[in-house]
């Protein structure tokens, strides 16, 4: 309704319409939160495991993830982040971080301190069962992760992967086309997957030989989109967006 | 315990054809694969491309010969986790 330059905490509202629906006082709501807006740097984390959290970090630019290390240097990612994601909202109920939240690229991110996501869930229930909303659609995409991980060939399970960040950066404005950002290196992706870089390089090389995909310079463009959709058996049902005909 | 390797050809749906099987008193222990130059700067290192029981690791290293990679199978073969 109100026509004025956009607020720091569009990414969060362009989020949350992506998945439900937003009244006017609810916009105006979360707008009116207090946040402290800081840019940092790539690969910097921002909570790490055992840390009390007291706040939650909305991403209004860049990229963060998720992970876990274990012994000898192994890690796990679970997740992969963009702006209007708050990817430790979990925190506002458990504190206490059982993982870490990095940042993957330089990355602008807005911190709501605990209390005043308390106050606004208190007064605004609707605005608290929205963001529900968005923590079980994370859990949709986590169960997604979890049969890509256990079931799923590799050729199969990146190409999931690579349709299901496409479709989330497109659902928020960020990627159209069949094109979008993505600044994760095939370190990452053999630790998001459960694959070794080898096995990662195979496959990113085969999806260029069958003309499925291009990637150069964090750019990942999907040539054949339908193909690419039907080689690894995506149903984008699990993201629940609202507006997007999927497929 | 000794190794010995048996050059074979591995259908790895990609230009790492190129591999060794490895065996450890006659039982087939792991399965190598020289990286082919689709690897940019890793190409000529040796990948785990199988272990079976004890090598059998969820992440090996890039091995720079085929002595480093039998030093590390040997390593994981007389591990403790061996005798338990």
């Amino acid at each position: 309704m109100a026509s004025k330059i956009p607020h720091a905490l569009c990414p969060l509202i362009r989020k949350l319409e992506s998945v439900t629906r937003l009244s006017d006082e609810e916009r105006h709501a979360i707008e009116a939160l207090p946040v402290r807006v800081r840019t940092l740097s790539a690969r910097q984390d921002i909570a790490r495991e055992g840390d009390l959290a007291t706040q939650c970090c909305l991403i209004l630019e860049g990229w963060a993830y998720r992970y876990k290390l274990l012994s000898e240097g192994r890690r796990q990612i679970f997740s992969f982040h963009i702006a209007g994601d708050i990817p430790d909202l979990q925190s506002l109920h458990i504190p206490l971080m059982d993982h870490n939240l990095g940042t993957m690229t330089q990355a602008t991110v807005a911190f709501i301190p605990h209390e005043s996501m308390h106050d606004l869930t208190a007064r605004f229930p609707s605005i608290a069962a929205k963001l529900w909303r968005d923590t079980l659609i994370d859990a949709a995409i986590f169960r997604e992760w979890l049969i890509a991980m256990g079931r799923r060939p590799a050729f199969e399970h990146l190409a999931h992967l690579f349709c299901e960040l496409y479709l989330k950066q497109e659902a928020v404005g960020l990627a159209g086309d069949h094109r979008c950002s993505l600044p994760i290196t095939q370190v990452d992706l053999a630790d998001a997957t459960g694959m070794t870089g080898v096995h990662i390089n195979r496959v990113l090389k085969e999806m260029r030989g069958r003309g499925l995909i291009t990637l150069h310079r964090q750019t990942l463009v999907v040539k054949a989109w339908d193909e690419l959709i039907r080689a690894s058996e995506f149903d984008g049902k699990y993201l629940h967006l609202q507006k997007r005909a999927l497929g | 315990m000794s190794l010995h390797l048996q050059p074979v050809h591995v259908a790895t749906s990609s230009e790492d054809g190129d591999g060794q099987l490895v065996f450890a008193d006659d039982f087939l222990v792991a399965v190598l694969v020289r990286l082919s130059d689709q690897h940019g700067a890793d190409v000529g290192l040796w990948f785990l491309e199988a272990g079976f029981g004890l090598t059998s690791v969820a992440r090996a290293p890039l091995f720079f010969d085929l002595d480093a990679a039998q030093d590390w199978i040997e390593g994981h073969l007389s591990s403790k986790r061996g005798s338990a």
